[in-house]
Protein backbone atom coordinates (compact mmCIF):
# COMPACT_ATOMS: atom_id res chain seq x y z
CA UNK A 1 0.00 0.00 0.00
CA UNK A 2 1.13 3.49 -0.96
CA UNK A 3 2.81 6.00 1.77
CA UNK A 4 2.16 9.88 2.42
CA UNK A 5 4.73 12.27 2.91
CA UNK A 6 4.81 15.96 4.11
CA UNK A 7 7.45 18.14 3.15
CA UNK A 8 7.48 22.09 4.96
CA UNK A 9 10.36 22.71 6.17
CA UNK A 10 10.74 26.38 3.93
CA UNK A 11 9.32 27.81 1.59
CA UNK A 12 7.70 24.31 -0.05
CA UNK A 13 4.97 22.38 1.27
CA UNK A 14 4.82 19.76 -0.67
CA UNK A 15 2.72 16.24 -0.56
CA UNK A 16 4.01 13.15 -2.48
CA UNK A 17 2.59 9.80 -3.12
CA UNK A 18 5.08 6.69 -3.14
CA UNK A 19 4.05 3.20 -3.41
CA UNK A 20 7.32 0.72 -3.91
CA UNK A 21 9.35 3.59 -4.70
CA UNK A 22 7.50 4.32 -7.46
CA UNK A 23 6.03 8.12 -7.02
CA UNK A 24 2.36 8.09 -7.45
CA UNK A 25 2.00 12.49 -6.78
CA UNK A 26 4.31 15.21 -5.70
CA UNK A 27 1.97 18.33 -5.13
CA UNK A 28 4.08 21.37 -4.09
CA UNK A 29 2.70 24.69 -2.59
CA UNK A 30 5.69 27.56 -3.12
CA UNK A 31 5.69 30.35 -0.78
CA UNK A 32 6.40 33.29 -2.89
CA UNK A 33 9.69 34.55 -1.38
CA UNK A 34 10.10 38.09 -3.44
CA UNK A 35 12.97 40.46 -2.54
CA UNK A 36 12.31 39.68 1.44
CA UNK A 37 13.26 36.04 2.06
CA UNK A 38 11.22 33.78 3.81
CA UNK A 39 8.92 35.65 6.80
CA UNK A 40 8.91 31.72 8.78
CA UNK A 41 5.21 32.73 10.13
CA UNK A 42 3.65 33.81 7.18
CA UNK A 43 5.34 30.84 5.14
CA UNK A 44 3.41 28.66 7.94
CA UNK A 45 0.48 29.92 7.31
CA UNK A 46 0.37 29.99 4.23
CA UNK A 47 1.35 26.27 4.31
CA UNK A 48 -1.46 25.43 6.91
CA UNK A 49 -3.99 27.07 4.47
CA UNK A 50 -2.75 25.12 1.42
CA UNK A 51 -2.68 22.07 2.81
CA UNK A 52 -6.13 20.76 2.19
CA UNK A 53 -5.75 21.36 -1.32
CA UNK A 54 -2.59 20.46 -1.66
CA UNK A 55 -3.22 16.81 0.21
CA UNK A 56 -6.75 16.47 -1.98
CA UNK A 57 -4.95 17.08 -5.25
CA UNK A 58 -1.71 14.53 -4.98
CA UNK A 59 -4.39 11.70 -3.53
CA UNK A 60 -6.70 12.61 -6.47
CA UNK A 61 -3.66 12.36 -9.07
CA UNK A 62 -2.68 9.08 -7.28
CA UNK A 63 -6.00 7.72 -8.08
CA UNK A 64 -6.34 6.74 -4.04
CA UNK A 65 -8.36 7.93 -1.34
CA UNK A 66 -6.95 8.82 2.18
CA UNK A 67 -8.06 5.18 3.02
CA UNK A 68 -5.77 3.48 0.89
CA UNK A 69 -2.85 5.57 2.50
CA UNK A 70 -0.72 2.94 4.92
CA UNK A 71 1.72 5.02 6.33
CA UNK A 72 2.59 8.92 6.84
CA UNK A 73 6.16 10.44 7.16
CA UNK A 74 6.91 14.11 7.94
CA UNK A 75 10.18 16.23 8.23
CA UNK A 76 11.01 16.44 11.37
CA UNK A 77 13.97 18.66 10.55
CA UNK A 78 16.46 20.53 9.83
CA UNK A 79 14.28 24.15 8.77
CA UNK A 80 12.02 26.79 9.86
CA UNK A 81 10.34 25.97 13.23
CA UNK A 82 6.90 27.38 12.16
CA UNK A 83 7.05 25.82 9.06
CA UNK A 84 8.23 22.66 10.03
CA UNK A 85 5.26 22.19 12.97
CA UNK A 86 2.48 22.46 10.19
CA UNK A 87 3.87 19.35 8.68
CA UNK A 88 4.20 17.63 11.65
CA UNK A 89 0.54 18.80 13.47
CA UNK A 90 -1.05 17.29 10.14
CA UNK A 91 0.76 14.13 10.07
CA UNK A 92 -0.22 13.42 13.16
CA UNK A 93 -3.81 14.73 12.48
CA UNK A 94 -4.02 12.20 10.01
CA UNK A 95 -2.22 9.65 11.35
CA UNK A 96 -4.09 9.39 14.34
CA UNK A 97 -7.92 9.86 12.74
CA UNK A 98 -7.03 7.53 9.97
CA UNK A 99 -5.15 4.85 12.53
CA UNK A 100 -1.80 5.13 9.95
CA UNK A 101 1.75 4.55 11.25
CA UNK A 102 3.70 7.84 11.29
CA UNK A 103 7.81 8.33 10.82
CA UNK A 104 9.96 11.40 11.44
CA UNK A 105 12.26 11.68 8.41
CA UNK A 106 15.55 14.19 8.36
CA UNK A 107 14.87 16.80 5.25
CA UNK A 108 19.04 15.94 4.47
CA UNK A 109 18.33 11.99 4.08
CA UNK A 110 15.18 12.61 2.44
CA UNK A 111 17.16 14.55 -0.35
CA UNK A 112 20.07 12.35 -0.06
CA UNK A 113 17.70 8.94 -0.79
CA UNK A 114 15.25 10.25 -3.66
CA UNK A 115 18.79 11.34 -5.78
CA UNK A 116 20.21 8.07 -4.99
CA UNK A 117 16.91 5.79 -5.61
CA UNK A 118 16.88 8.08 -8.88
CA UNK A 119 20.27 7.58 -10.13
CA UNK A 120 20.51 4.08 -8.79
CA UNK A 121 23.28 4.87 -6.68
CA UNK A 122 24.27 2.12 -3.82
CA UNK A 123 27.38 3.70 -1.75
CA UNK A 124 27.66 7.35 -3.37
CA UNK A 125 29.53 10.47 -2.31
CA UNK A 126 27.00 13.04 -1.99
CA UNK A 127 27.06 16.95 -2.38
CA UNK A 128 24.08 18.20 -0.52
CA UNK A 129 23.71 21.71 -1.58
CA UNK A 130 20.53 23.73 -0.16
CA UNK A 131 19.31 27.33 1.22
CA UNK A 132 20.91 26.21 4.84
CA UNK A 133 23.24 23.41 3.97
CA UNK A 134 26.25 22.95 2.33
CA UNK A 135 27.55 19.67 3.38
CA UNK A 136 29.81 16.36 2.26
CA UNK A 137 28.36 13.11 2.96
CA UNK A 138 28.54 9.44 3.14
CA UNK A 139 27.52 6.44 4.75
CA UNK A 140 29.63 5.22 7.57
CA UNK A 141 29.06 2.26 9.49
CA UNK A 142 30.29 3.33 12.91
CA UNK A 143 28.59 3.56 15.66
CA UNK A 144 25.99 2.84 13.38
CA UNK A 145 24.87 3.31 9.93
CA UNK A 146 24.40 7.27 9.20
CA UNK A 147 25.63 9.39 6.61
CA UNK A 148 28.81 10.96 7.85
CA UNK A 149 29.91 14.42 7.26
CA UNK A 150 32.96 15.31 5.62
CA UNK A 151 32.82 18.45 4.93
CA UNK A 152 30.70 21.28 5.23
CA UNK A 153 30.19 25.09 5.32
CA UNK A 154 31.81 26.90 8.45
CA UNK A 155 29.16 29.18 8.38
CA UNK A 156 25.91 30.01 5.70
CA UNK A 157 24.85 27.45 3.20
CA UNK A 158 25.40 28.40 -0.31
CA UNK A 159 21.92 28.37 -1.39
CA UNK A 160 21.59 31.20 1.26
CA UNK A 161 24.77 33.16 0.10
CA UNK A 162 23.15 33.36 -3.44
CA UNK A 163 19.92 34.50 -2.28
CA UNK A 164 21.17 37.13 -0.10
CA UNK A 165 23.37 38.44 -2.52
CA UNK A 166 19.97 38.29 -5.13
CA UNK A 167 18.35 40.45 -2.50
CA UNK A 168 21.21 42.98 -2.05
CA UNK A 169 21.72 43.52 -5.37
CA UNK A 170 18.09 44.64 -5.73
CA UNK A 171 16.74 41.70 -7.48
CA UNK A 172 13.14 41.34 -7.93
CA UNK A 173 12.64 37.73 -7.43
CA UNK A 174 15.61 36.75 -5.32
CA UNK A 175 16.60 33.80 -6.16
CA UNK A 176 19.55 31.62 -6.82
CA UNK A 177 18.79 30.83 -10.50
CA UNK A 178 18.18 34.70 -11.15
CA UNK A 179 22.05 34.93 -9.75
CA UNK A 180 22.86 32.19 -12.85
CA UNK A 181 20.62 34.54 -15.20
CA UNK A 182 22.34 37.55 -14.25
CA UNK A 183 25.59 36.05 -14.85
CA UNK A 184 25.35 35.09 -18.56
CA UNK A 185 27.99 36.65 -20.51
CA UNK A 186 30.10 38.10 -17.67
CA UNK A 187 33.88 37.47 -17.08
CA UNK A 188 35.99 36.48 -14.16
CA UNK A 189 36.97 39.29 -11.43
CA UNK A 190 39.28 37.96 -8.64
CA UNK A 191 37.27 36.53 -5.23
CA UNK A 192 37.89 35.30 -2.17
CA UNK A 193 38.24 31.56 -1.99
CA UNK A 194 38.43 29.56 1.43
CA UNK A 195 38.56 26.13 1.41
CA UNK A 196 40.21 24.40 4.41
CA UNK A 197 40.58 20.42 3.38
CA UNK A 198 37.12 19.37 2.84
CA UNK A 199 35.22 22.28 4.57
CA UNK A 200 34.31 26.07 3.14
CA UNK A 201 32.94 29.01 4.27
CA UNK A 202 30.53 31.87 2.22
CA UNK A 203 30.12 34.67 4.16
CA UNK A 204 33.27 36.70 3.03
CA UNK A 205 33.13 35.57 -0.52
CA UNK A 206 29.46 37.13 -0.02
CA UNK A 207 29.89 39.94 1.78
CA UNK A 208 32.46 41.23 -1.05
CA UNK A 209 30.71 40.36 -4.22
CA UNK A 210 28.24 42.89 -2.38
CA UNK A 211 30.89 45.61 -1.67
CA UNK A 212 32.12 44.98 -5.33
CA UNK A 213 28.51 45.38 -6.97
CA UNK A 214 29.58 49.54 -6.36
CA UNK A 215 32.56 49.48 -8.46
CA UNK A 216 31.85 46.76 -11.06
CA UNK A 217 29.24 45.61 -13.39
CA UNK A 218 26.58 43.04 -12.14
CA UNK A 219 27.20 40.77 -14.70
CA UNK A 220 30.82 40.16 -13.89
CA UNK A 221 30.44 40.29 -10.41
CA UNK A 222 27.41 37.61 -10.52
CA UNK A 223 29.54 35.53 -12.82
CA UNK A 224 32.56 35.56 -10.15
CA UNK A 225 30.61 34.35 -7.38
CA UNK A 226 28.65 31.95 -9.27
CA UNK A 227 32.28 30.14 -10.51
CA UNK A 228 34.41 30.78 -7.18
CA UNK A 229 31.72 29.99 -4.85
CA UNK A 230 30.89 26.18 -7.39
CA UNK A 231 34.81 25.69 -7.55
CA UNK A 232 35.16 26.08 -3.69
CA UNK A 233 32.05 23.40 -3.39
CA UNK A 234 34.16 21.33 -6.70
CA UNK A 235 37.38 21.20 -4.70
CA UNK A 236 36.36 19.84 -1.38
CA UNK A 237 34.46 17.55 -3.29
CA UNK A 238 37.45 16.29 -4.99
CA UNK A 239 39.42 15.87 -2.06
CA UNK A 240 36.97 13.60 -0.80
CA UNK A 241 36.48 11.54 -3.69
CA UNK A 242 40.10 10.53 -3.44
CA UNK A 243 40.04 10.41 0.65
CA UNK A 244 36.82 8.04 0.62
CA UNK A 245 37.65 6.29 -3.05
CA UNK A 246 33.98 6.17 -3.64
CA UNK A 247 33.05 5.44 -7.52
CA UNK A 248 29.94 7.39 -7.34
CA UNK A 249 29.23 11.08 -7.14
CA UNK A 250 25.84 12.49 -6.55
CA UNK A 251 24.77 16.06 -6.09
CA UNK A 252 20.96 17.09 -4.24
CA UNK A 253 19.36 19.86 -2.70
CA UNK A 254 17.94 22.93 -4.09
CA UNK A 255 21.26 24.27 -5.70
CA UNK A 256 21.53 21.19 -7.88
CA UNK A 257 19.29 22.24 -10.03
CA UNK A 258 21.81 24.74 -11.25
CA UNK A 259 23.24 23.27 -14.73
CA UNK A 260 26.88 25.04 -14.53
CA UNK A 261 27.29 23.14 -10.67
CA UNK A 262 26.30 19.84 -12.65
CA UNK A 263 28.69 20.14 -15.76
CA UNK A 264 31.43 21.02 -13.11
CA UNK A 265 30.89 18.24 -10.78
CA UNK A 266 30.42 15.85 -13.99
CA UNK A 267 33.89 17.01 -14.77
CA UNK A 268 35.22 16.47 -11.31
CA UNK A 269 33.92 12.91 -11.49
CA UNK A 270 35.06 12.22 -14.44
CA UNK A 271 38.84 12.57 -13.90
CA UNK A 272 38.72 10.10 -11.16
CA UNK A 273 36.29 8.08 -13.18
CA UNK A 274 32.97 7.60 -10.84
CA UNK A 275 29.80 8.10 -12.32
CA UNK A 276 28.05 11.14 -11.75
CA UNK A 277 24.14 11.63 -11.14
CA UNK A 278 21.45 13.75 -10.34
CA UNK A 279 17.71 13.63 -9.69
CA UNK A 280 14.93 15.86 -11.75
CA UNK A 281 14.85 19.12 -10.91
CA UNK A 282 11.19 18.29 -9.60
CA UNK A 283 13.07 16.54 -6.77
CA UNK A 284 16.18 18.48 -6.06
CA UNK A 285 13.75 21.35 -4.98
CA UNK A 286 12.09 20.62 -1.87
CA UNK A 287 9.74 17.84 -2.19
CA UNK A 288 7.06 15.88 -0.42
CA UNK A 289 7.97 12.03 -2.94
CA UNK A 290 11.58 12.32 -1.06
CA UNK A 291 9.70 12.22 2.74
CA UNK A 292 7.10 9.51 1.26
CA UNK A 293 10.23 7.38 0.31
CA UNK A 294 12.21 7.52 3.47
CA UNK A 295 8.94 6.83 5.34
CA UNK A 296 8.08 3.61 2.99
CA UNK A 297 12.03 2.63 3.34
CA UNK A 298 11.14 2.73 7.26
CA UNK A 299 7.83 1.16 7.15
CA UNK A 300 9.35 -2.13 5.09
CA UNK A 301 12.18 -2.07 6.85
CA UNK A 302 10.11 -2.71 10.26
CA UNK A 303 10.70 0.84 11.92
CA UNK A 304 8.19 2.17 14.34
CA UNK A 305 8.40 5.81 15.10
CA UNK A 306 6.42 6.45 18.40
CA UNK A 307 3.56 9.29 18.47
CA UNK A 308 5.73 11.04 21.14
CA UNK A 309 8.65 11.31 19.32
CA UNK A 310 7.11 12.91 16.49
CA UNK A 311 8.25 16.62 17.04
CA UNK A 312 10.08 18.65 14.89
CA UNK A 313 14.07 19.49 15.45
CA UNK A 314 14.96 23.19 13.80
CA UNK A 315 18.61 21.75 13.92
CA UNK A 316 18.14 18.19 13.60
CA UNK A 317 21.86 17.24 12.69
CA UNK A 318 21.92 14.33 9.42
CA UNK A 319 24.61 12.58 11.59
CA UNK A 320 22.82 11.62 14.29
CA UNK A 321 19.85 10.11 12.12
CA UNK A 322 20.33 5.91 12.07
CA UNK A 323 19.56 4.78 8.53
CA UNK A 324 17.17 1.82 10.14
CA UNK A 325 16.89 0.75 6.25
CA UNK A 326 20.30 0.37 4.88
CA UNK B 1 58.27 9.58 -18.80
CA UNK B 2 58.71 10.33 -14.93
CA UNK B 3 57.28 7.32 -12.31
CA UNK B 4 54.32 8.98 -10.38
CA UNK B 5 54.33 7.97 -6.93
CA UNK B 6 51.53 9.53 -5.44
CA UNK B 7 48.27 11.15 -6.58
CA UNK B 8 46.44 13.75 -4.61
CA UNK B 9 43.22 15.81 -5.11
CA UNK B 10 45.51 18.90 -6.45
CA UNK B 11 48.57 17.38 -7.83
CA UNK B 12 50.35 15.02 -8.88
CA UNK B 13 53.89 13.62 -7.20
CA UNK B 14 56.55 12.08 -9.97
CA UNK B 15 59.79 10.71 -9.10
CA UNK B 16 63.04 12.75 -10.73
CA UNK B 17 66.80 13.28 -10.44
CA UNK B 18 67.90 16.35 -10.15
CA UNK B 19 71.75 17.33 -10.31
CA UNK B 20 72.18 13.21 -9.98
CA UNK B 21 70.25 13.37 -7.02
CA UNK B 22 66.75 11.67 -6.09
CA UNK B 23 64.04 13.96 -6.19
CA UNK B 24 60.86 14.33 -6.03
CA UNK B 25 58.25 16.80 -8.15
CA UNK B 26 54.92 18.01 -7.13
CA UNK B 27 53.19 19.29 -10.43
CA UNK B 28 49.49 20.92 -9.62
CA UNK B 29 47.76 20.28 -12.49
CA UNK B 30 44.95 22.29 -14.09
CA UNK B 31 41.71 21.82 -12.76
CA UNK B 32 39.20 21.59 -16.12
CA UNK B 33 35.95 22.47 -13.97
CA UNK B 34 37.08 26.02 -13.04
CA UNK B 35 37.44 28.75 -15.28
CA UNK B 36 40.68 29.65 -16.59
CA UNK B 37 41.43 32.89 -14.75
CA UNK B 38 40.77 31.55 -10.99
CA UNK B 39 42.70 27.77 -12.11
CA UNK B 40 45.59 29.44 -12.76
CA UNK B 41 45.60 31.85 -10.18
CA UNK B 42 44.98 29.27 -7.28
CA UNK B 43 47.86 27.03 -9.14
CA UNK B 44 50.57 29.43 -9.05
CA UNK B 45 49.27 31.31 -5.24
CA UNK B 46 49.60 27.76 -3.50
CA UNK B 47 52.69 26.73 -5.14
CA UNK B 48 54.41 29.72 -4.12
CA UNK B 49 53.04 29.20 -0.69
CA UNK B 50 54.14 25.70 -0.45
CA UNK B 51 57.73 26.27 -1.55
CA UNK B 52 57.87 29.29 0.89
CA UNK B 53 56.59 27.47 3.96
CA UNK B 54 58.92 24.08 2.83
CA UNK B 55 61.90 26.86 3.05
CA UNK B 56 60.58 28.28 6.13
CA UNK B 57 60.10 24.87 8.05
CA UNK B 58 63.53 23.81 7.47
CA UNK B 59 65.52 27.20 8.00
CA UNK B 60 62.82 27.01 11.62
CA UNK B 61 64.76 23.58 12.10
CA UNK B 62 61.87 20.89 10.82
CA UNK B 63 63.12 17.79 9.32
CA UNK B 64 61.10 18.22 5.78
CA UNK B 65 62.26 17.80 2.33
CA UNK B 66 64.85 19.99 0.77
CA UNK B 67 63.76 22.61 -1.65
CA UNK B 68 65.79 22.04 -4.63
CA UNK B 69 63.51 24.61 -7.70
CA UNK B 70 60.53 26.16 -8.04
CA UNK B 71 58.53 26.56 -11.62
CA UNK B 72 55.15 28.46 -12.39
CA UNK B 73 53.38 25.01 -10.62
CA UNK B 74 56.03 23.05 -9.91
CA UNK B 75 58.30 22.22 -6.73
CA UNK B 76 61.12 20.52 -7.24
CA UNK B 77 62.50 18.72 -3.81
CA UNK B 78 64.63 16.02 -2.14
CA UNK B 79 63.14 12.48 -1.76
CA UNK B 80 62.35 10.99 1.54
CA UNK B 81 62.47 6.99 1.05
CA UNK B 82 60.85 5.94 4.31
CA UNK B 83 57.56 5.11 5.57
CA UNK B 84 54.40 6.59 6.30
CA UNK B 85 53.47 7.18 10.08
CA UNK B 86 49.90 6.13 9.39
CA UNK B 87 51.12 2.88 8.23
CA UNK B 88 53.15 2.36 11.18
CA UNK B 89 50.76 3.20 13.65
CA UNK B 90 48.50 0.24 11.56
CA UNK B 91 51.25 -2.17 11.04
CA UNK B 92 52.70 -1.68 15.02
CA UNK B 93 56.38 -0.37 15.81
CA UNK B 94 58.43 -0.64 19.21
CA UNK B 95 56.89 1.83 21.50
CA UNK B 96 60.72 3.32 22.04
CA UNK B 97 61.41 4.21 18.64
CA UNK B 98 57.40 5.42 18.88
CA UNK B 99 57.40 7.75 21.81
CA UNK B 100 60.29 9.20 20.32
CA UNK B 101 58.92 9.87 16.57
CA UNK B 102 55.95 11.01 18.75
CA UNK B 103 57.95 13.49 20.76
CA UNK B 104 59.60 15.11 17.49
CA UNK B 105 57.32 15.99 15.79
CA UNK B 106 55.53 17.25 18.63
CA UNK B 107 58.65 19.38 18.80
CA UNK B 108 58.48 20.29 14.80
CA UNK B 109 55.05 21.95 15.08
CA UNK B 110 56.73 24.06 18.15
CA UNK B 111 58.94 25.25 15.41
CA UNK B 112 56.68 25.87 12.91
CA UNK B 113 54.49 27.48 15.38
CA UNK B 114 57.39 29.56 16.83
CA UNK B 115 57.93 30.70 13.53
CA UNK B 116 54.98 31.86 13.13
CA UNK B 117 53.46 29.28 10.33
CA UNK B 118 51.17 25.94 10.52
CA UNK B 119 51.22 23.08 8.60
CA UNK B 120 47.38 22.98 7.61
CA UNK B 121 47.37 18.90 6.88
CA UNK B 122 49.35 17.86 10.19
CA UNK B 123 48.50 14.65 10.62
CA UNK B 124 50.19 10.80 10.46
CA UNK B 125 49.68 10.38 7.00
CA UNK B 126 51.54 13.68 6.25
CA UNK B 127 55.01 12.05 8.44
CA UNK B 128 57.21 10.36 7.12
CA UNK B 129 60.03 7.92 8.97
CA UNK B 130 62.87 6.97 7.52
CA UNK B 131 65.29 4.88 10.08
CA UNK B 132 64.10 6.73 13.33
CA UNK B 133 64.12 10.02 12.04
CA UNK B 134 60.53 11.85 10.54
CA UNK B 135 59.98 13.86 8.52
CA UNK B 136 57.28 16.51 7.67
CA UNK B 137 55.95 16.33 4.10
CA UNK B 138 53.34 18.05 2.07
CA UNK B 139 52.95 21.80 3.12
CA UNK B 140 50.14 22.21 0.69
CA UNK B 141 47.91 23.42 2.76
CA UNK B 142 50.30 25.60 4.81
CA UNK B 143 49.47 28.94 6.03
CA UNK B 144 52.44 32.06 7.13
CA UNK B 145 50.62 33.46 10.37
CA UNK B 146 50.55 34.18 13.93
CA UNK B 147 47.06 33.32 14.32
CA UNK B 148 46.57 30.76 17.41
CA UNK B 149 43.51 29.57 15.87
CA UNK B 150 45.63 28.04 12.93
CA UNK B 151 47.92 26.83 15.03
CA UNK B 152 45.94 24.94 17.48
CA UNK B 153 44.24 23.30 14.61
CA UNK B 154 47.12 21.44 13.73
CA UNK B 155 47.24 20.33 17.08
CA UNK B 156 43.81 18.96 17.12
CA UNK B 157 43.75 17.18 13.73
CA UNK B 158 46.83 15.19 15.41
CA UNK B 159 44.93 14.96 18.45
CA UNK B 160 41.93 12.81 15.97
CA UNK B 161 44.39 10.92 14.16
CA UNK B 162 46.14 9.40 16.86
CA UNK B 163 45.57 6.99 20.37
CA UNK B 164 45.27 9.29 23.46
CA UNK B 165 48.75 8.27 24.91
CA UNK B 166 50.75 8.84 21.61
CA UNK B 167 48.75 12.57 21.88
CA UNK B 168 50.50 13.59 25.35
CA UNK B 169 54.34 12.04 24.10
CA UNK B 170 53.19 14.30 21.01
CA UNK B 171 52.48 17.47 23.24
CA UNK B 172 55.58 17.07 25.58
CA UNK B 173 57.82 17.76 22.48
CA UNK B 174 55.73 20.65 21.53
CA UNK B 175 56.07 21.98 25.15
CA UNK B 176 59.52 22.18 24.62
CA UNK B 177 60.16 23.43 21.21
CA UNK B 178 57.53 26.07 21.74
CA UNK B 179 57.38 28.99 24.65
CA UNK B 180 53.62 30.23 23.90
CA UNK B 181 52.48 26.81 23.94
CA UNK B 182 50.09 26.78 26.59
CA UNK B 183 48.01 29.43 24.43
CA UNK B 184 47.75 27.33 21.87
CA UNK B 185 47.11 24.39 23.97
CA UNK B 186 43.60 26.46 25.26
CA UNK B 187 42.64 27.33 21.77
CA UNK B 188 42.72 23.63 21.54
CA UNK B 189 40.15 22.86 24.53
CA UNK B 190 37.55 26.13 23.12
CA UNK B 191 37.81 24.06 19.71
CA UNK B 192 36.79 21.27 20.94
CA UNK B 193 33.79 22.39 22.82
CA UNK B 194 32.32 24.15 20.00
CA UNK B 195 29.67 22.21 19.46
CA UNK B 196 28.78 21.83 15.68
CA UNK B 197 31.57 19.70 15.11
CA UNK B 198 31.33 17.13 18.14
CA UNK B 199 29.84 14.56 15.83
CA UNK B 200 32.44 15.01 13.20
CA UNK B 201 34.61 12.25 14.84
CA UNK B 202 35.22 9.54 12.25
CA UNK B 203 39.02 9.03 12.07
CA UNK B 204 40.25 9.07 8.58
CA UNK B 205 42.77 8.25 6.24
Amino acid sequence: MPVLGIESSAHTLGIGIVDNGRILANEKRMYRIGNKGILPMRAAALHTKNLHSALKRALDKAGLGIRDIEAIGYTKGPGLGPCLEVGMLAARSIALRYGMQIFHVNHAVAHIEITSHMCRACDPLVLYVSGGNSQILAIADEPYKHYHVYGETFDIGVGNMLDSFARDAGFKRAWGSEVASAAVGGSYISMPYTVKGMDFAFAGLMTNAVKMLKSHALKDVAYSLQETAFSMLCEATERALLLTGKRELIVCGGVAQSARLQEMLGLVSAGHRARFGVAPNEFNSDNGAMVALVAEKLLRAGARHRLEDCSVNQKYRVDKVALEWK
Amino acid sequence: MMELISEGAEARIYATSLLGKDAVVKRRLPKRYRVRQLDYALRSQRTKTEARALALASLAGVKAPVLLLVDDFDIYMSRVRGTNLNRMLVHGVSEGKLKKILRDIGAYAGLMHAADMAHGDYTPANIMVSGSTAYVIDFGLAVMTSAVEEKALDLLLMKRSLPGRAFSSFMKGYRKAYSESKKTESRLNSIERRGRYQTRTLTIG
